[in-house]
Protein backbone atom coordinates (compact mmCIF):
# COMPACT_ATOMS: atom_id res chain seq x y z
CA UNK A 1 0.00 0.00 0.00
CA UNK A 2 3.34 1.94 0.19
CA UNK A 3 3.24 2.62 -3.32
CA UNK A 4 4.56 5.85 -4.40
CA UNK A 5 2.13 8.35 -6.11
CA UNK A 6 3.40 8.12 -9.30
CA UNK A 7 4.54 11.30 -11.00
CA UNK A 8 1.79 12.52 -14.14
CA UNK A 9 3.86 13.63 -16.30
CA UNK A 10 0.81 16.20 -17.64
CA UNK A 11 1.16 17.32 -14.01
CA UNK A 12 4.90 18.57 -14.86
CA UNK A 13 3.69 20.25 -17.91
CA UNK A 14 1.31 22.30 -15.91
CA UNK A 15 3.49 23.03 -13.61
CA UNK A 16 5.89 24.45 -16.44
CA UNK A 17 2.92 26.34 -18.28
CA UNK A 18 2.17 27.73 -14.70
CA UNK A 19 5.41 29.15 -13.47
CA UNK A 20 5.84 30.61 -17.46
CA UNK A 21 3.13 32.59 -17.22
CA UNK A 22 4.02 33.96 -13.09
CA UNK A 23 6.87 34.49 -14.73
CA UNK A 24 9.07 32.93 -12.26
CA UNK A 25 11.51 30.54 -14.89
CA UNK A 26 14.96 32.14 -14.82
CA UNK A 27 15.14 33.73 -18.43
CA UNK A 28 17.34 30.56 -20.37
CA UNK A 29 14.38 28.65 -19.54
CA UNK A 30 11.78 31.33 -19.99
CA UNK A 31 12.98 31.36 -23.29
CA UNK A 32 13.04 27.82 -24.01
CA UNK A 33 9.50 27.38 -22.92
CA UNK A 34 8.51 30.10 -25.43
CA UNK A 35 10.42 28.69 -28.43
CA UNK A 36 8.52 25.36 -27.19
CA UNK A 37 4.93 26.57 -27.52
CA UNK A 38 4.85 26.81 -31.65
CA UNK A 39 5.36 23.16 -32.20
CA UNK A 40 3.64 21.66 -28.65
CA UNK A 41 0.16 22.21 -28.89
CA UNK A 42 0.00 20.76 -25.24
CA UNK A 43 2.05 23.30 -23.75
CA UNK A 44 0.57 26.26 -25.10
CA UNK A 45 -3.05 24.92 -24.44
CA UNK A 46 -1.78 24.66 -20.58
CA UNK A 47 -0.08 28.67 -21.07
CA UNK A 48 -3.28 29.62 -22.46
CA UNK A 49 -5.71 28.16 -19.74
CA UNK A 50 -2.79 29.34 -16.97
CA UNK A 51 -3.32 33.04 -18.57
CA UNK A 52 -6.90 32.95 -18.22
CA UNK A 53 -6.72 31.20 -14.69
CA UNK A 54 -4.73 34.38 -13.58
CA UNK A 55 -6.00 37.07 -15.64
CA UNK A 56 -8.12 38.40 -13.02
CA UNK A 57 -4.71 39.29 -10.94
CA UNK A 58 -4.34 41.96 -13.50
CA UNK A 59 -6.37 44.19 -11.50
CA UNK A 60 -4.55 43.92 -8.40
CA UNK A 61 -2.25 46.60 -10.13
CA UNK A 62 -3.46 50.01 -9.94
CA UNK A 63 -4.65 51.50 -13.40
CA UNK A 64 -2.66 54.05 -14.91
CA UNK A 65 -4.35 56.02 -17.48
CA UNK A 66 -2.78 56.55 -21.06
CA UNK A 67 -1.03 59.88 -20.90
CA UNK A 68 -1.94 61.64 -24.17
CA UNK A 69 1.66 61.49 -25.22
CA UNK A 70 1.60 57.88 -24.94
CA UNK A 71 -1.35 57.46 -26.90
CA UNK A 72 -0.25 59.81 -29.69
CA UNK A 73 3.27 57.58 -30.23
CA UNK A 74 1.52 54.29 -30.45
CA UNK A 75 -0.70 56.14 -32.79
CA UNK A 76 2.08 57.19 -35.05
CA UNK A 77 3.43 53.65 -34.70
CA UNK A 78 0.46 52.18 -36.02
CA UNK A 79 0.00 54.38 -38.59
CA UNK A 80 3.68 54.13 -39.91
CA UNK A 81 3.30 49.88 -39.86
CA UNK A 82 -0.10 50.73 -41.89
CA UNK A 83 1.38 52.51 -44.31
CA UNK A 84 4.12 50.89 -45.20
CA UNK A 85 1.95 47.91 -45.32
CA UNK A 86 -0.75 49.89 -48.18
CA UNK A 87 1.29 52.19 -50.20
CA UNK A 88 5.03 52.71 -49.80
CA UNK A 89 5.55 55.26 -52.31
CA UNK A 90 2.73 57.42 -51.58
CA UNK A 91 3.97 60.34 -49.36
CA UNK A 92 2.65 60.56 -45.69
CA UNK A 93 0.79 64.74 -46.95
CA UNK A 94 -1.35 62.96 -49.65
CA UNK A 95 -2.66 60.82 -47.41
CA UNK A 96 -6.36 61.15 -45.99
CA UNK A 97 -6.43 59.52 -42.44
CA UNK A 98 -10.27 60.07 -42.69
CA UNK A 99 -11.47 58.00 -45.18
CA UNK A 100 -9.25 55.22 -43.89
CA UNK A 101 -12.03 52.33 -43.78
CA UNK A 102 -9.93 50.04 -41.51
CA UNK A 103 -8.10 51.95 -39.78
CA UNK A 104 -10.72 53.30 -37.71
CA UNK A 105 -9.77 51.80 -34.98
CA UNK A 106 -6.34 53.59 -34.79
CA UNK A 107 -8.25 56.92 -34.76
CA UNK A 108 -6.67 59.26 -32.08
CA UNK A 109 -10.04 60.96 -31.16
CA UNK A 110 -11.65 57.25 -30.48
CA UNK A 111 -7.84 56.74 -28.63
CA UNK A 112 -8.19 59.75 -26.32
CA UNK A 113 -12.19 59.02 -25.72
CA UNK A 114 -11.43 56.16 -24.50
CA UNK A 115 -7.93 56.59 -22.01
CA UNK A 116 -9.63 57.45 -19.32
CA UNK A 117 -9.36 54.78 -17.21
CA UNK A 118 -6.28 52.04 -17.54
CA UNK A 119 -8.46 49.66 -19.04
CA UNK A 120 -9.34 51.97 -22.03
CA UNK A 121 -6.35 50.51 -23.97
CA UNK A 122 -6.95 47.00 -23.36
CA UNK A 123 -10.72 47.92 -24.28
CA UNK A 124 -9.91 49.44 -27.74
CA UNK A 125 -6.98 46.72 -28.24
CA UNK A 126 -9.59 43.62 -27.50
CA UNK A 127 -11.59 45.25 -30.02
CA UNK A 128 -8.86 45.63 -32.58
CA UNK A 129 -8.84 41.84 -31.99
CA UNK A 130 -12.55 41.13 -32.34
CA UNK A 131 -13.10 43.42 -35.58
CA UNK A 132 -10.37 42.48 -37.43
CA UNK A 133 -11.28 38.93 -36.88
CA UNK A 134 -15.03 39.26 -37.67
CA UNK A 135 -15.17 41.60 -40.82
CA UNK A 136 -17.74 43.64 -41.48
CA UNK A 137 -19.38 45.15 -44.64
CA UNK A 138 -19.45 49.02 -44.02
CA UNK A 139 -17.08 50.62 -41.96
CA UNK A 140 -18.10 51.57 -38.50
CA UNK A 141 -19.49 54.63 -37.83
CA UNK A 142 -20.02 54.29 -34.23
CA UNK A 143 -18.39 52.01 -31.81
CA UNK A 144 -19.06 51.73 -28.11
CA UNK A 145 -17.06 49.14 -25.15
CA UNK A 146 -19.09 47.95 -22.73
CA UNK A 147 -17.05 47.69 -19.38
CA UNK A 148 -18.33 46.19 -15.93
CA UNK A 149 -19.48 49.18 -13.80
CA UNK A 150 -17.26 48.13 -11.04
CA UNK A 151 -13.66 47.34 -12.70
CA UNK A 152 -14.31 48.98 -15.92
CA UNK A 153 -13.48 45.49 -17.24
CA UNK A 154 -14.50 45.52 -21.05
CA UNK A 155 -16.74 42.65 -21.72
CA UNK A 156 -18.73 43.59 -25.34
CA UNK A 157 -18.38 45.98 -28.18
CA UNK A 158 -21.09 47.58 -29.98
CA UNK A 159 -20.14 48.84 -32.92
CA UNK A 160 -22.65 50.35 -36.02
CA UNK A 161 -21.68 50.62 -39.83
CA UNK A 162 -24.71 52.63 -40.31
CA UNK A 163 -26.84 54.59 -37.31
CA UNK A 164 -29.73 52.15 -37.81
CA UNK A 165 -27.81 48.85 -37.57
CA UNK A 166 -25.77 47.62 -35.21
CA UNK A 167 -23.60 44.85 -33.94
CA UNK A 168 -23.06 43.48 -29.96
CA UNK A 169 -19.77 42.04 -30.24
CA UNK A 170 -18.78 39.49 -27.05
CA UNK A 171 -15.12 40.05 -25.69
CA UNK A 172 -15.34 37.26 -23.33
CA UNK A 173 -17.88 34.63 -22.39
CA UNK A 174 -19.96 36.92 -19.47
CA UNK A 175 -21.14 35.01 -16.11
CA UNK A 176 -24.57 34.84 -15.74
CA UNK A 177 -26.55 32.84 -12.85
CA UNK A 178 -28.32 30.04 -14.27
CA UNK A 179 -32.16 31.24 -13.19
CA UNK A 180 -31.05 35.12 -14.85
CA UNK A 181 -30.61 36.12 -18.33
CA UNK A 182 -29.12 39.68 -19.65
CA UNK A 183 -30.99 41.74 -21.20
CA UNK A 184 -29.77 44.48 -23.77
CA UNK A 185 -30.99 48.23 -23.01
CA UNK A 186 -30.37 51.61 -24.97
CA UNK A 187 -31.48 55.27 -24.27
CA UNK A 188 -30.49 58.60 -26.30
CA UNK A 189 -30.30 61.94 -24.48
CA UNK A 190 -33.58 63.06 -24.16
CA UNK A 191 -35.42 59.79 -24.07
CA UNK A 192 -37.46 59.05 -21.03
CA UNK A 193 -36.27 55.79 -20.31
CA UNK A 194 -34.04 53.03 -21.83
CA UNK A 195 -35.84 50.80 -24.39
CA UNK A 196 -34.82 46.73 -24.56
CA UNK A 197 -33.16 45.80 -28.06
CA UNK A 198 -33.91 41.84 -26.20
CA UNK A 199 -31.94 39.11 -24.43
CA UNK A 200 -28.53 38.45 -25.07
CA UNK A 201 -26.50 35.12 -24.78
CA UNK A 202 -23.34 35.65 -23.10
CA UNK A 203 -20.49 34.44 -25.20
CA UNK A 204 -22.56 35.06 -28.95
CA UNK A 205 -22.58 38.13 -31.36
CA UNK A 206 -25.92 39.81 -32.02
CA UNK A 207 -26.63 42.08 -34.93
CA UNK A 208 -29.98 44.25 -34.87
CA UNK A 209 -31.51 46.11 -36.78
CA UNK A 210 -32.98 49.62 -35.31
CA UNK A 211 -35.68 50.01 -37.44
CA UNK A 212 -38.15 51.14 -34.72
CA UNK A 213 -36.05 53.93 -32.67
CA UNK A 214 -34.80 57.05 -33.74
CA UNK A 215 -31.01 57.08 -35.90
CA UNK A 216 -27.82 55.95 -33.10
CA UNK A 217 -26.44 59.31 -31.48
CA UNK A 218 -23.52 60.28 -29.70
CA UNK A 219 -23.29 59.66 -26.38
CA UNK A 220 -26.06 57.00 -26.94
CA UNK A 221 -26.06 54.93 -23.42
CA UNK A 222 -25.72 51.22 -23.88
CA UNK A 223 -26.57 48.48 -21.29
CA UNK A 224 -26.61 45.23 -19.88
CA UNK A 225 -28.79 44.19 -17.10
CA UNK A 226 -29.19 40.68 -15.43
CA UNK A 227 -32.69 40.46 -15.78
CA UNK A 228 -35.45 37.04 -15.09
CA UNK A 229 -34.95 34.07 -17.89
CA UNK A 230 -38.03 35.85 -19.56
CA UNK A 231 -36.56 39.41 -19.79
CA UNK A 232 -37.78 42.53 -17.50
CA UNK A 233 -41.80 42.35 -17.05
CA UNK A 234 -41.89 45.93 -16.75
CA UNK A 235 -40.18 46.79 -20.03
CA UNK A 236 -37.28 48.60 -17.97
CA UNK A 237 -33.94 47.19 -16.27
CA UNK A 238 -34.88 45.92 -12.86
CA UNK A 239 -31.74 44.05 -12.32
CA UNK A 240 -27.70 45.30 -11.74
CA UNK A 241 -25.96 46.96 -14.36
CA UNK A 242 -23.20 44.33 -15.96
CA UNK A 243 -21.71 46.09 -18.68
CA UNK A 244 -22.76 50.11 -19.51
CA UNK A 245 -20.90 52.35 -22.20
CA UNK A 246 -21.89 55.12 -24.30
CA UNK A 247 -21.45 55.68 -28.33
CA UNK A 248 -18.69 57.19 -29.91
CA UNK A 249 -18.80 58.43 -33.27
CA UNK A 250 -16.16 57.23 -35.49
CA UNK A 251 -15.07 60.20 -37.70
CA UNK B 1 -2.05 48.07 -19.29
CA UNK B 2 0.35 51.13 -18.18
CA UNK B 3 -0.33 49.98 -14.40
CA UNK B 4 -0.11 46.31 -15.24
CA UNK B 5 3.66 47.07 -17.00
CA UNK B 6 4.82 49.33 -14.44
CA UNK B 7 4.28 47.14 -11.28
CA UNK B 8 6.41 44.88 -12.70
CA UNK B 9 9.01 46.78 -14.61
CA UNK B 10 9.11 49.66 -11.81
CA UNK B 11 10.48 52.10 -14.13
CA UNK B 12 7.81 54.76 -15.90
CA UNK B 13 9.66 55.04 -19.13
CA UNK B 14 10.58 51.56 -19.91
CA UNK B 15 6.64 50.77 -18.85
CA UNK B 16 5.42 53.26 -21.43
CA UNK B 17 8.08 51.61 -23.80
CA UNK B 18 6.52 47.91 -23.06
CA UNK B 19 3.10 49.25 -23.86
CA UNK B 20 3.80 50.89 -27.13
CA UNK B 21 5.46 47.72 -28.24
CA UNK B 22 2.24 45.59 -26.98
CA UNK B 23 0.10 47.49 -28.95
CA UNK B 24 2.33 47.52 -31.61
CA UNK B 25 2.79 43.56 -31.47
CA UNK B 26 -0.98 43.09 -30.91
CA UNK B 27 -1.79 45.09 -33.88
CA UNK B 28 0.53 43.13 -36.55
CA UNK B 29 -0.06 39.79 -35.13
CA UNK B 30 -3.94 40.56 -34.65
CA UNK B 31 -5.05 38.41 -38.29
CA UNK B 32 -3.18 35.21 -35.87
CA UNK B 33 -5.62 36.29 -32.63
CA UNK B 34 -7.57 33.23 -32.30
CA UNK B 35 -10.51 33.37 -30.35
CA UNK B 36 -10.62 29.92 -29.47
CA UNK B 37 -7.64 29.75 -28.07
CA UNK B 38 -9.05 32.28 -24.55
CA UNK B 39 -10.41 35.31 -24.30
CA UNK B 40 -8.94 38.75 -26.10
CA UNK B 41 -8.13 40.36 -22.99
CA UNK B 42 -6.12 37.56 -21.52
CA UNK B 43 -4.35 37.16 -25.01
CA UNK B 44 -3.85 41.11 -24.21
CA UNK B 45 -2.10 41.34 -21.08
CA UNK B 46 -0.71 38.28 -21.63
CA UNK B 47 1.88 40.15 -24.32
CA UNK B 48 2.40 43.26 -22.04
CA UNK B 49 3.08 40.67 -19.42
CA UNK B 50 5.18 38.69 -21.36
CA UNK B 51 7.60 41.76 -22.83
CA UNK B 52 7.45 43.31 -19.17
CA UNK B 53 9.18 39.93 -17.73
CA UNK B 54 11.50 39.23 -20.75
CA UNK B 55 13.01 43.17 -19.57
CA UNK B 56 13.07 42.27 -15.86
CA UNK B 57 14.59 38.94 -16.65
CA UNK B 58 17.48 40.08 -18.63
CA UNK B 59 17.76 42.90 -16.28
CA UNK B 60 17.76 41.37 -12.72
CA UNK B 61 19.68 38.47 -13.82
CA UNK B 62 22.26 39.09 -11.01
CA UNK B 63 19.75 38.65 -8.28
CA UNK B 64 19.35 35.13 -8.75
CA UNK B 65 21.07 33.63 -6.06
CA UNK B 66 23.13 30.70 -6.13
CA UNK B 67 20.99 27.45 -5.47
CA UNK B 68 23.69 25.55 -3.18
CA UNK B 69 24.05 28.62 -1.12
CA UNK B 70 20.14 28.56 0.06
CA UNK B 71 20.28 24.84 0.13
CA UNK B 72 22.48 25.36 3.54
CA UNK B 73 20.19 27.81 4.78
CA UNK B 74 18.75 26.41 7.97
CA UNK B 75 15.20 24.55 7.37
CA UNK B 76 14.21 26.66 10.47
CA UNK B 77 13.96 29.80 8.54
CA UNK B 78 10.89 28.45 6.25
CA UNK B 79 9.09 26.98 9.13
CA UNK B 80 9.16 30.78 10.70
CA UNK B 81 8.56 32.10 7.49
CA UNK B 82 5.22 30.06 6.85
CA UNK B 83 4.20 31.22 10.04
CA UNK B 84 5.14 34.79 9.96
CA UNK B 85 3.59 35.37 6.64
CA UNK B 86 0.50 37.83 6.47
CA UNK B 87 -1.33 38.62 3.27
CA UNK B 88 1.04 41.31 1.58
CA UNK B 89 -1.68 41.79 -1.00
CA UNK B 90 -5.19 43.38 -0.26
CA UNK B 91 -7.67 40.98 -2.52
CA UNK B 92 -10.78 43.29 -1.54
CA UNK B 93 -11.25 43.31 -5.52
CA UNK B 94 -13.84 40.79 -7.60
CA UNK B 95 -11.68 38.32 -8.45
CA UNK B 96 -14.24 35.76 -8.70
CA UNK B 97 -13.55 32.13 -8.15
CA UNK B 98 -9.71 33.05 -8.14
CA UNK B 99 -10.34 34.82 -5.17
CA UNK B 100 -11.57 31.80 -3.22
CA UNK B 101 -9.35 29.80 -4.53
CA UNK B 102 -6.19 32.03 -3.60
CA UNK B 103 -7.88 32.90 0.32
CA UNK B 104 -7.62 29.09 0.61
CA UNK B 105 -3.78 28.69 0.45
CA UNK B 106 -1.51 29.48 3.40
CA UNK B 107 -0.79 33.32 3.08
CA UNK B 108 3.25 32.33 2.29
CA UNK B 109 1.95 30.50 -0.66
CA UNK B 110 -0.31 32.78 -1.44
CA UNK B 111 2.29 35.72 -1.14
CA UNK B 112 4.79 33.70 -3.51
CA UNK B 113 2.02 33.64 -6.36
CA UNK B 114 0.82 37.18 -5.71
CA UNK B 115 4.82 38.42 -5.92
CA UNK B 116 5.51 36.39 -8.89
CA UNK B 117 2.22 37.40 -11.31
CA UNK B 118 1.96 41.13 -10.00
CA UNK B 119 5.40 42.35 -9.39
CA UNK B 120 7.39 39.99 -11.59
CA UNK B 121 9.26 39.08 -9.07
CA UNK B 122 11.70 36.20 -9.61
CA UNK B 123 12.38 32.77 -6.86
CA UNK B 124 15.20 34.52 -5.44
CA UNK B 125 13.56 37.67 -4.89
CA UNK B 126 10.62 36.49 -3.67
CA UNK B 127 13.03 34.23 -1.08
CA UNK B 128 14.30 37.67 -0.17
CA UNK B 129 10.83 39.11 0.42
CA UNK B 130 9.63 36.57 2.41
CA UNK B 131 12.62 35.27 4.19
CA UNK B 132 12.57 31.95 3.17
CA UNK B 133 14.89 29.71 1.45
CA UNK B 134 15.35 29.58 -2.43
CA UNK B 135 14.26 26.16 -2.48
CA UNK B 136 11.34 26.33 0.04
CA UNK B 137 9.98 29.43 -2.35
CA UNK B 138 10.15 26.94 -5.45
CA UNK B 139 8.50 24.27 -3.54
CA UNK B 140 6.15 26.35 -2.57
CA UNK B 141 4.98 27.83 -5.95
CA UNK B 142 5.06 24.50 -7.72
CA UNK B 143 2.26 23.67 -4.78
CA UNK B 144 0.04 26.51 -4.97
CA UNK B 145 0.04 26.35 -9.25
CA UNK B 146 -1.03 22.48 -8.19
CA UNK B 147 -3.41 23.73 -5.37
CA UNK B 148 -4.90 26.72 -8.09
CA UNK B 149 -5.69 24.22 -10.89
CA UNK B 150 -7.56 21.73 -8.89
CA UNK B 151 -9.81 24.85 -6.97
CA UNK B 152 -10.11 26.39 -10.14
CA UNK B 153 -11.31 22.97 -12.27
Amino acid sequence: MSTPYPEDPRDDLQVLAGEYVLGTLPAAERLAVSQRLATEPALQHAVNDWEERLLPLTQLAEPVPLPAHLASRIEASLQGTRQQARAPAVPAATMRPRNASRGWWNHLGLWRALAGSGFAMAAVMAAVLVTRTAPVAAPPKFMVVLVAPQDKAPGWVVQASSTRQISLIPLGVAEVPADKALEFWTKADGWNGPVSLGLVKPGQPLQLALDKLPPLQPNQLFELTLEPPTGSPIGKPTGPIQFIGRAVQVL
Amino acid sequence: MLGVALRIVRQRALAEDIVHDACVNIWSRATGYDAARGSARGWIYSVVRHLALNAVRNARRHVDIDEETTHTLEADMSVQAFHDAASSFELNTSLGRLQHCLEALEPARRNCVLHAYVEGCSHGEIAERLGAPLGTVKAWIRRSLTSLRECMA
